[in-house]
């Protein structure tokens, strides 16, 4: 149980050149579980293993529970950590990579016996427990890793990309029992995946990481539904975002023009606009809020918005539509339902729902924000 | 008709490993078998297989001509350095493997220099600095010279094997509370195994061996190791070509043997990557 305070963290190999991590701020309360999200090299992984104790901090501090830990070597954070290669003890038995920890925390022979029963129990690993990690299935091997870091009690739990090295299915299973477990266990937890699936469905919150510095943290839903940049806009969500140029034509009445057809936006106050009149804009919308037909658009007047359809993906359970704006060179997508008759080729007029529109400064790529938005309202 | 083929395609490998074969232990087989013969048998007809194994030799040569000596000596000399050699190579790569600092490219760059040089060069100085330090024709002595010269090439082989462990396992050590000493000694060193005991019966067979060094550094008799002995025969006996042989095998015996038990761990340790 701890509190983990992470302040202006930030990593440069060699102590100089370029920022692997830039100025992380956050603070993870009690109990909570925090998923860092990113893609590869964001310095997601750095930020682990800084707090882990395996890589020294170039600036900024970590604390828990109020302790600065700095300059405390990795052994005595008392932090337990599942890697991605699970790290097992090739030469030892599931039961010695359990109770490995312990001896070298002096607990008695007896209670680690306990312990480590337990926690193998727990996982389902009791009748592996003489096996030696070479013998066990990849998702064994995973339990057993998780189990190493559970028997320890840790004030903290750190997992790198722990999913990553199983197939599909598994991963689905496991994600659920990790869930689970933490749950029942209840302590902080801090879970770096690049998969915005395992990011979405575990973390109480997510932050997300990009060339070295946090772009957004929030619920999960508030950074799908109000994402801070087109990063993070196209970073969640698959397909993600529809990203168009577009241009403001009026502040006053919030209007814009894409493609040559004039939309009128809702919920943009004039003074949050205002300097983008007569400017490019992008718009973004989600492929879930285009729709085939109009009357499908649940809330205000539908905006509507001739395209050509490119290509048609039937995924079984739903349909994807690469579409192309009749005017300019610009293609979208549409996620719609299973029974589209639309195929290839043909042209249609596809429903925009206005309520689901962002727009972001082509400059910075930053959301420009809407004050009365409520991301949570709508329902997904 | 297949099958055929099979056997057809294989006849060139069959010949050239039949060939090879007789090639090594040919000459492994003769003087094995003139171990049991005496010198005048043996010059009656030099290629014949022992009519009647004359086993007494084996125990004149040890008692009679200072073998037991030899063996000894030997086996101290070698047992030392072997054990020495492996304890401070094993240190060396895994710090090599393992750590990044300052000057560890230098570093590793002066051992590996030990592979290329040939001892002819070293020799003079290695003999002055023995007499130097009092170790010239002494054991210890030429245990230490021995710990040398096999250095560059435990820490080229044990380098090679540790940095393939995964660096997460020693993370995880380290996640576990253990110390660098502790991981070196709970971690490397058991999932190491198979490349050490490549090492250490590649510099036991080299040292067991070893010839130049010896010669030139040891000079009592008391003190001599196996080879010495063994060529000390020729000088002593005129060429007792019946008691040489039976003095050779003495000497190989210990190498078979640990051919015969360890040769399946060596090679699993040479052909490594054996980490899953």
């Amino acid at each position: 149980m701890a509190v983990v305070a992470i302040d202006g963290l930030s990593k440069q190999y060699g102590g100089a050149g370029d920022f692997a991590v830039r100025d992380v701020t956050l603070t993870v309360a009690d109990g909570e579980f925090v998923v860092l999200l990113g893609p590869s090299g964001c310095g997601k992984s750095t930020v682990l293993r800084m707090i882990a104790g395996l890589e020294p901090i170039s600036a900024g501090s970590i604390a828990i529970d109020g302790r600065v830990v700095n300059q405390v070597p990795a052994k005595d954070r008392d932090i337990a950590m599942v890697f991605q290669s699970y790290a097992l003890y090739p030469h030892m038995t599931v039961y010695n990579n359990l109770a490995f920890g312990l001896r070298r925390r002096g607990v008695a022979r007896a209670e680690i016996d306990q312990r480590v029963r337990r926690v193998a129990d727990m996982l389902g690993l009791g009748s592996y427990i003489e096996r030696r990690p070479h013998a066990l299935s990849g998702g064994q091997r995973q339990r057993v890793a998780l189990g190493r870091a559970i028997v320890r009690a840790p004030k903290v739990f750190l997992f790198d990309e722990p999913l990553s090295n199983l197939d599909a299915a598994l991963r689905v299973s496991t994600r659920n029992e990790l869930i689970r477990q933490q749950h029942a266990l209840a302590t902080t937890t801090i879970y770096v995946t690049h998969d915005q699936v395992e990011a979405m469905t575990m973390g109480d919150r997510i932050c997300i990481m990009n060339q070295g510095r946090m772009v957004q943290i929030g619920a999960p839903l508030e950074v799908y539904h109000a994402p801070a940049d087109t990063f993070v806009a196209r970073f969640l969500g698959n397909p993600p975002m529809n990203l168009l140029r577009a241009r403001l034509t009026s502040a006053a009445e919030p209007t814009l023009e894409l493609d040559g057809t004039p939309f009128t936006l809702t919920g943009w106050s004039a003074s949050a606009l205002a300097p983008f009149v007569d400017q490019p804009i992008i718009l973004g919308i989600r492929p879930e809020d285009l729709y085939e037909t109009p009357d499908e658009v649940a809330e205000g007047p539908p905006r509507l918005l001739d395209v050509a359809v490119e290509a048609v993906e039937l995924l079984g359970a739903e349909t994807l539509l690469l579409l192309g704006l009749t005017g300019e060179r610009q293609e979208l997508i549409a996620r719609v339902g299973r029974r589209t008759d639309l195929r290839p080729g043909a042209t249609t007029r596809i429903a925009l729902d206005a309520g689901a529109l962002h727009l972001f400064d082509p400059a910075t790529g930053k959301a420009i924000s809407r004050p009365g938005a409520e991301p949570h309202k709508r329902e997904s | 008709m297949g099958l055929w083929l099979t056997y057809l395609r294989r006849t060139p490998l069959l010949i050239f490993l039949l060939g090879y074969t007789v090639l090594t232990g040919g000459p492994f087989v003769w003087v094995a078998s003139m171990s049991l013969r005496t010198t005048a048998e043996i010059f009656a007809d030099p290629y014949a297989l022992p009519t009647r194994p004359h086993w007494g030799k084996f125990a004149e040569a040890w008692m009679g001509s200072n073998y037991s000596t030899y063996f000894r000596n030997s086996t101290i000399v070698v047992a030392s350095a072997v054990a020495l050699v492996t304890v401070i190579g094993a240190m060396t790569a895994h710090c090599l493997a393992r750590y990044q600092f300052r000057t560890r490219r230098l570093l590793r760059f002066v051992i590996l220099a030990g592979l290329v040089l040939p001892p002819q060069m070293l020799i003079l100085s290695l003999f002055q600095i023995m007499l130097d330090y009092h170790l010239y024709d002494t054991l210890p002595g030429l245990a230490l010279v021995y710990v040398a010269t096999q250095l560059a090439m435990t820490v080229y082989l044990l380098e090679g094997f540790f940095a393939q462990i995964p660096q997460d396992l020693f993370d995880a050590a380290r996640m576990d509370g253990y110390s660098d000493f502790e991981i070196f000694w709970r971690i490397t060193l058991p999932i190491g195994v198979p490349a050490i005991f490549t090492t250490v019966v590649l510099n036991f067979v080299t040292l067991w061996n070893e010839f130049l060094y010896a010669v030139v550094l040891m000079t009592d008799d008391d003190e001599r190791t196996l080879p010495l002995g063994i060529m000390h025969f020729m000088g002593s006996h005129q060429l007792d070509v019946g008691m040489l042989a039976t003095g050779l095998m003495i000497a190989i015996i210990p190498i078979v043997l640990i051919y015969a038990l360890f040769s399946e761990t060596m090679i699993r340790g040479m052909s490594a990557g054996a980490i899953r």
